[in-house]
């Protein structure tokens, strides 16, 4: 293991690269890559990677880009991509199809506005615009949760319990373009971590088999259960590759929902990606000083763990919910999630949904107080408030 | 509510016809509904439809589980799921000539309505004809069927713009719907369980999902493929019955033996045949359509020179069979009998076995090696001849006493004279006695003028034997044109070519003496000039002569080929000479005359066909079996409809085969030949003349509809064509794609 | 519903397998099973790679198959990029076999389009084919860039206004190793050029006239003849382009009359067809002369790409 400062970026080339290269004793790997800002810098990386077993095409799109990668985990290849915002929407399709084919691909997504109007900066509404593909998505705080959960990723999707594409999401230019101390683990672990995969239902050149035909309702209705099934198996499966993990490289990736003084907290906020960090560190001064107030980090966020949520929560009268997005006539997704793990179990909870850092507007420690203001000053939920910018009109 | 389901093909308008009972519905002021139920089907698919109306707003999004009627638009499609779900007591519609009793018994607790849609259909021309459109006829049988009245079941089809024919045809159709308006079973049907949750199904991990479709396509098809044969032209106008698009064929496959053992079934002839037969085949070929005929008669030459063919009898048999006559016609007989088996003795006047065979046809047509040779193969099956030994009326007696049975073969030994003055004379030779005495090498013609009267093959013969016996000058007389000529025309052509002179329209009236100049005699012939008037009997223009046109022609011998005719003395006084006419019926024994004693139709193919008709005569009475006549003659193969009838070129795809010249054989130099007997026509270097057959009518295994067929359910099998009909969607592709229209399509 | 183990037949082992839903008739159906006896004959395999199309419904129901070969179902532009994926796995692995695309003129004109001239631009190692049966027909018979001028479809019910696009022009401008028409019509000349590309290395594009009776319509049993009758009339010419440099006329035209072919479509009304301008437009000559005029200016300055006519 080397320690080196490097970006968000490169931390997520060099875990691609190094769990497609740990495929080179089975079928190898292949994908399609296509660049956009802010995740050029990943598939420039794994362009030059010197795979021993594997080939990276660079393509005329991002919808082309899945399909590449898809064409080579159908075969029982080792499979992965990289993209942000409008790129994603333009792969989309394809995205889909990845989930609902079953194929453990695995995507590096840099979390940007989507446009228009045209934006670079960190937003997480690409990725949550795909949330219903069947993939699993996880959003990263760090350089090296990026490397380690990247890694992580592949053993999980490719476990046959599970069986999914799994989607690893950092906030744009304040991961993947931040340089900072992270630790790369050595080929040779990565090896160990990730077994050859041996995909069941790949595509054989000697077997007549057809993948995607026509189905009826009651298959189509079949498979759809058989996809839920395999999510609700996620959080067992994860934490077991969690504890590999943890074994192979002496390094906790972390959990899926990670807390921060929730046992007896009564305030307690929800958030992910870069601004958990920041509210972290603004809960923990004013734990510091007293007040009963906790956070919640959802590192998962499909399947939605709503059980340690709820779990978490267990003490709190009211939780902020952060979103870095907004769905436009509803609002912050993260939020109408959480609403749906509590309803009809905590109605006396409030939940507050603050829509803070939308279109790459810094979250400074000031906003996460006012948060935590606004929400020790309800008692019950309201619509969602729209953190740094000025609603105008009468709420 | 009211609740109808409709089954039926994809085209066939199921659909359409659901709107159209809504639709007459909702000008009555009911709520409708009318959908199909879409999935992946295609034109042919079997398919369903719904309709519903009612007096209240109908909030039914669902599927229909459990009609009331049911409506079948193709009778293919009737079997026991048509009724699933249907209450009891429901009308069953199907579209059927049959009356609705035949369904009663399949149907025994619903009401079944029936009426011939497709027949109205087409009748008022709706649709294609291979997807007629039912549905119009269809909703007026509805009406009748539902008491709705016809004129609100007009208004909704003149809703949706259906005029013309489609409201003819739902009249018709109301008027002739029939209906069986009691079921026969009164017990109540059961309501069906509640909907069945889904089964888990396959995973999409799961690697079982490598199975065949298990849709039989076969039930789409409205009509099915089979295959036919017909008579190629050429096989039917051989006279000697020969099968000539099957040796053709297997030459076309390079299997020079297998066609020689074709031919060898029929004539015993094929050397000889390929060089002297008219070749009417020829003359009927289809391939003349398209780039000039197929050159038959150099094919069976060439089989015959070139194939190995060892013959064995294919029983032994006691019975005992005498021929008299040893020309084609008698051979002939004698060699079927042979190969079936017989004992066969031939009684042969002459001195040599063969007849006209040796005799009557020059060596530059027809060398006497080859003539040995087919005779040759004869002798080896054990046919006894015995030469110079003349049957007289007491001899024909005796063998018909002593045989089991006894034919005919003496051939034309009368010759046709005209009174020209000087017959009998050494002036005057009779063309066969001209070309027998060639044969014996006993003619002098050195340096005389020669005159040959005819228009034949044998005026031919003799005009070029005596051109190259050393004869000044040969000039044929004939009084039509070339084209009456029954000579074949390449022989024609070659004598012109080798410097004989032919004087048509010409008519000879008188030979006269004229004064010896010494060395030899010299005669005169006075002709007339002719003009071609009215057909006469044989259906050729009559000549006529022309006033003042007199004429003379000098020369030193006149060969008259005017024809001959037989001398029946043989028979007693009265006796009908004619094939397949019992003679010497007293006898109670087959005796037949055979060849052109019996029909004198003059060539040698004919006289082949006559000996091998009466020899299968004889064995028939003989043997008791009904060997059949053409069994040998037909290319018999696994067909569904054997046609009895010659295909022509307007049934054949002519435009499917690529022109290729056809080839012509070498033939040695005019000026070289008219001073030897060596065979003028050299013969093909090879047989792939032959692969010109388009062997009309009979499948030659060219596999094309193989080739075409989409779905890959028609495969030949050895020389079985295999339709899969569980599959067939009944394109037609196969009979389109097939150039010599050997399949065809039949009518479910 | 559910098909199982005891109801299943054996197994064909044919590429198309009967008992699926195309319509009677179908050119794609007659295409699939030249293909399957072309590569049979090779002695060679394939995995198809179907985007969305009549094409794929052909497969049927899952999870039976009408596809006696590995099939990949992909989205409806994609079918050239996951066969990248598919033989760059097969490459990597050493693998047999022959990665085909089998896709309509939607999959390849349109939708498509950007995808599959990538993959040509990349030079991917596998075949594409194209059943062109100029129309969108598995949603029932919309126009395509493939539809030639005058015909009336579900979107242009008054007769196509453009003209058809020239997708042999552009593919053989990439300069792929080989491009070549198919005309199920001369199931010879089908056979020899599945052989050729069977032979070849790189990216393979083949281009079949496909009759579509349902969107034609046309009679299905005239679906081969219809080919002929395009081909003998240099409608469709056949013809085959070696590295967008050298090429070779497989069918001469010898003049027969084009009005056939569109007499015996009910898609094209003969009012509406300018004969004398379609029998010029479809000349072989012509439309060459569109190739090498295209490729020529690409490389003004190397004469070398001035396409040369083989024997």
């Amino acid at each position: 293991m080397s320690v080196e400062v490097i970006t968000g970026n490169h931390a997520a080339g060099y875990a691609l690269s190094a769990a497609g290269e740990a495929n080179r004793t089975a079928r190898g790997v292949a994908c399609g890559i296509y660049p956009i800002t802010p995740q050029t810098e990943i598939v420039e990386y794994v362009a030059k990677f010197p795979f021993s077993k594997g080939r990276v095409v660079p393509v005329e799109s991002e919808h082309s880009a899945m399909a590449v990668s898809m064409g080579a985990s159908i075969s029982g290849a080792r499979a992965f991509t990289a993209s942000s915002a409008n790129g994603l929407a333009y792969m989309a399709e394809n995205v889909m199809v990845a989930g609902y084919y079953r194929l453990p691909i695995v995507m590096v997504a840099v979390n940007r506005t989507l446009g228009p109007p045209w934006n670079i900066w960190a937003d997480q509404g690409d990725t949550l615009a795909l949330r219903d593909f069947a993939w699993l998505q996880f959003y990263c705080e760090t350089n090296q949760e990026v490397v380690d959960t990247t890694l992580l990723a592949f053993r999980l999707a490719e476990d046959r319990r599970i069986l999914l594409p799994v989607m690893l999401c950092m906030d744009a230019f304040i991961v993947s373009h931040t340089q900072s101390e992270t630790a790369l683990p050595e080929q040779a672990d990565v090896d160990r971590f990730l077994p050859d995969l041996d995909l069941p239902h790949r595509v054989r050149y000697d077997e007549a088999r057809t993948l995607g035909s026509l189905a009826w309702p009651d298959e189509g209705l079949a498979s759809r259960l058989e996809i839920d099934e395999a999510m609700k198996r996620v959080p067992a499966v994860y934490n077991e590759c969690q504890s590999i993990f943890k074994e192979t490289f002496g390094r906790d990736p972390g959990a899926a929902v990670q807390t921060y003084a929730t046992e007896d907290a009564e305030a307690i906020l929800v958030a992910s990606g870069t601004m958990a960090t920041t509210t972290r560190e603004v809960v923990k001064k004013r734990r510091a000083a007293g007040e009963k107030i906790g956070f919640v980090k959802l590192k998962m966020y499909r399947p939605f763990p709503a059980d340690e949520l709820r779990e978490a929560c267990r003490t709190a009268s009211r939780v902020a919910v952060l979103d870095r997005n907004y769905a436009a006539g509803a609002g912050g997704i993260f939020w109408q999630d959480t609403c749906v793990a509590f309803q009809g179990r905590r109605d006396d909870l409030v939940i507050q949904n603050y829509l803070t850092g939308l279109c790459g507007n810094d979250v400074t420690p000031a906003l996460i107080d006012e948060i935590i203001t606004d929400l020790g000053s309800r008692s019950s939920a309201g619509e969602p408030v729209w953190i740094g910018i000025d609603t105008g009109k009468e709420a | 509510m009211i609740e109808i389901r409709i089954h039926g093909r994809g085209g066939q308008g199921g659909v359409t016809l659901a709107k159209l009972i809504a639709t007459s519905r909702f000008l009555q002021g009911l709520s409708v509904q009318a959908f199909g139920l879409y999935a992946a089907e295609r034109s042919g698919a079997p398919i369903q439809a719904f309709c519903r109306y009612s007096s209240e707003t109908i909030t039914n999004r669902n599927l229909i589980y459990e009609p009331d009627h049911v409506i079948v638009l193709d009778p293919t499609l009737v079997g026991p799921d048509i009724a699933a779900g249907l209450k009891g007591g429901g009308w069953i519609l199907i579209n059927s000539p049959k009356s609705p009793d035949e369904f009663a018994a399949q149907f025994p607790r619903y009401r079944v309505a029936t009426v011939d849609a497709t027949s109205i259909a087409r009748d008022n021309k709706l649709g294609t004809r291979s997807v007629p459109i039912v549905n119009t006829a269809l909703a007026g049988a509805v009406g009748k069927m539902l008491d709705i009245p016809l004129d609100e079941i007009e208004a909704a089809l003149e809703h949706l713009g259906f005029v013309g024919g489609n409201l003819a045809a739902a009249g018709r159709a109301y008027a002739d719907v029939q209906l069986l308006g009691t079921p026969s079973d009164l017990t109540p049907v059961e309501a069906l369980a509640a909907t069945p949750s889904a089964s888990r199904g396959h995973s999409i991990l799961d690697r079982a999902g490598a199975s065949p479709p298990l849709v039989k396509t076969g039930q789409w098809a409205t009509e099915q493929p089979h295959r036919q044969q017909f008579i190629p032209p050429c096989n039917h106008i051989c006279p000697a019955g020969n099968n000539v698009q099957g040796f053709l064929t297997a030459l076309a496959r390079e299997q020079t033996d297998e066609a020689l053992e074709i031919l060898l079934r029929t004539t015993p002839f094929p050397s000889i045949c390929g060089r002297a037969c008219p070749a009417p085949c020829m003359e009927a070929c289809n391939r003349i359509e398209l780039d000039g005929a197929v050159n038959v008669r150099e094919m069976e030459r060439y089989a015959g020179d070139h194939g190995q063919v060892t013959l064995e009898p294919l029983a032994e048999r006691s019975e005992r069979v005498a021929i008299v006559g040893s020309g084609p016609a008698g051979l002939t007989a004698a060699y079927h009998l042979a190969r079936l088996g017989y004992r066969v003795s031939v009684y042969e006047s002459g001195g040599e076995i063969g007849g006209l065979l040796r005799t009557g046809i020059p060596e530059f047509r027809l060398p006497e090696d080859i003539v040995d040779k087919e005779i040759d193969r004869i002798l080896a099956l054990g046919v006894n001849v015995v030469t110079n030994h003349r049957i007289d009326r007491q001899a024909l007696f005796n063998l018909a006493r002593d045989y089991d049975g006894v034919l005919v073969a003496t051939g034309l030994q009368e010759q046709v004279g005209l009174r020209l003055g000087l017959d009998g004379t050494a002036a005057v030779v009779q063309g066969i006695e001209f070309l027998d005495h060639v044969y014996r090498d006993e003619v002098r013609v050195d340096g005389e003028d020669v005159i040959v009267i005819g228009g034949g093959n044998t005026a031919m013969d003799a005009a070029r034997s005596a051109l190259r016996l050393g004869a000044a000058s040969v000039r044929v007389v004939y009084r039509r044109t070339r084209d009456e000529m029954p000579a074949i025309s390449e022989e024609i052509d070659e004598a012109l070519e080798e410097g004989v002179d032919i004087e048509f329209l010409t008519q000879p009236i008188a030979l006269q003496d004229e004064p010896s100049d010494g060395i030899r005699r010299h005669y005169r012939l006075r002709c007339v000039r002719m003009e071609l008037g009215e057909p006469d009997e044989s259906g050729r223009r009559s000549p006529v002569e022309i006033k003042d046109s007199e004429f003379e022609l000098d020369c030193h011998r006149v060969v008259l080929a005017l024809g001959q005719s037989p001398d029946i003395s043989v028979f007693p006084e009265g006796t009908e000479v004619r094939e397949g006419t019992q003679l010497l019926g007293l006898l109670e024994k087959p005796v037949f005359a055979i060849g052109d004693l019996a029909t004198n139709e003059g060539t040698v193919a004919a006289a082949i066909g006559s000996g091998r008709r009466c020899a299968v005569h004889i064995h028939n009475v003989l043997s008791g079996e009904q060997l059949n006549i053409t069994e040998h003659a037909d290319a018999l193969r696994d067909v569904d409809e054997w046609r009895d009838e010659v295909i022509r070129a307007d049934s054949m795809k002519l435009h499917l085969f690529e022109r290729q010249q056809g080839a012509r054989s070498e033939s040695l130099d005019p000026s070289e030949r008219r001073s030897t007997f060596d065979e003028v026509h050299l013969g093909l270097e090879d047989a792939s003349e032959a692969t010109r057959c388009l062997s009309c009518g009979v499948c030659n295994e060219c596999d094309l509809c193989c080739t075409y067929c989409p779905e890959g359910v028609l495969k030949r099998v050895g020389h079985r064509l295999e339709f899969d009909y569980s599959y067939c969607k009944g394109c037609g592709l196969c009979v389109a794609e097939c150039p010599r229209n050997v399949i065809f399509m039949s009518h479910l | 519903m559910v098909a199982t183990a005891q109801e299943v037949q054996s197994l064909d082992t044919c590429l198309l397998r009967p008992g699926n839903t195309n319509c009677g008739g179908c050119g794609m159906s007659t295409g699939l099973t030249m293909l399957g006896r072309a590569l049979d004959a090779a002695g060679d395999t394939c995995t198809l790679v179907i985007p969305a199309c009549c094409g794929i419904i052909t497969a049927g129901r899952f999870p039976t198959t009408s596809y006696g070969v590995p099939t990949i179902a992909t989205t409806f532009a994609s079918a050239a990029a996951v066969a990248s994926g598919v033989a760059s796995i097969r490459d990597l692995n050493g693998e047999p076999g022959q990665v085909i695309c089998w896709a309509g003129d939607g999959g390849t004109y349109d939708i498509g389009f950007a995808t599959v001239s990538a993959a040509a631009e990349r030079n991917e190692n596998i075949i594409y084919i194209c059943y062109d049966n100029e129309i969108y027909g598995n949603t029932g018979g919309q126009r395509s860039s493939a539809t030639p001028a005058g015909a009336r479809t579900a979107t242009t019910p008054f007769g196509k206004s453009e003209g058809k696009k020239d997708i042999m022009s552009i593919m053989t401008a990439h300069r792929i190793p080989y491009a070549a028409t198919l005309s199920i019509a001369h199931p010879e000349d089908f056979a020899q050029k599945i052989s050729t590309a069977l032979s070849i290395e790189g990216m393979r594009f083949l281009l079949m006239h496909s009759p579509c009776p349902t969107g034609w319509k046309s009679e299905p049993e005239e679906s081969v003849e219809l080919v002929r009758v395009a081909t003998a009339s240099g409608l469709f010419p056949v013809y085959e382009v070696f590295d967008g440099a050298t090429y070779r006329i497989n069918v001469r035209p010898d003049g027969t009359d084009p009005a056939p072919y569109f007499e015996k479509q009910r898609r094209f009304r003969d009012d509406e067809i300018d004969l004398d301008a379609t029998r010029e437009a479809s000349t072989p000559s012509s439309r060459l002369s569109r190739t090498r005029t295209l490729i020529s200016a690409l490389f003004p300055s190397c004469g070398r790409h001035d396409p040369q006519q083989l024997p």
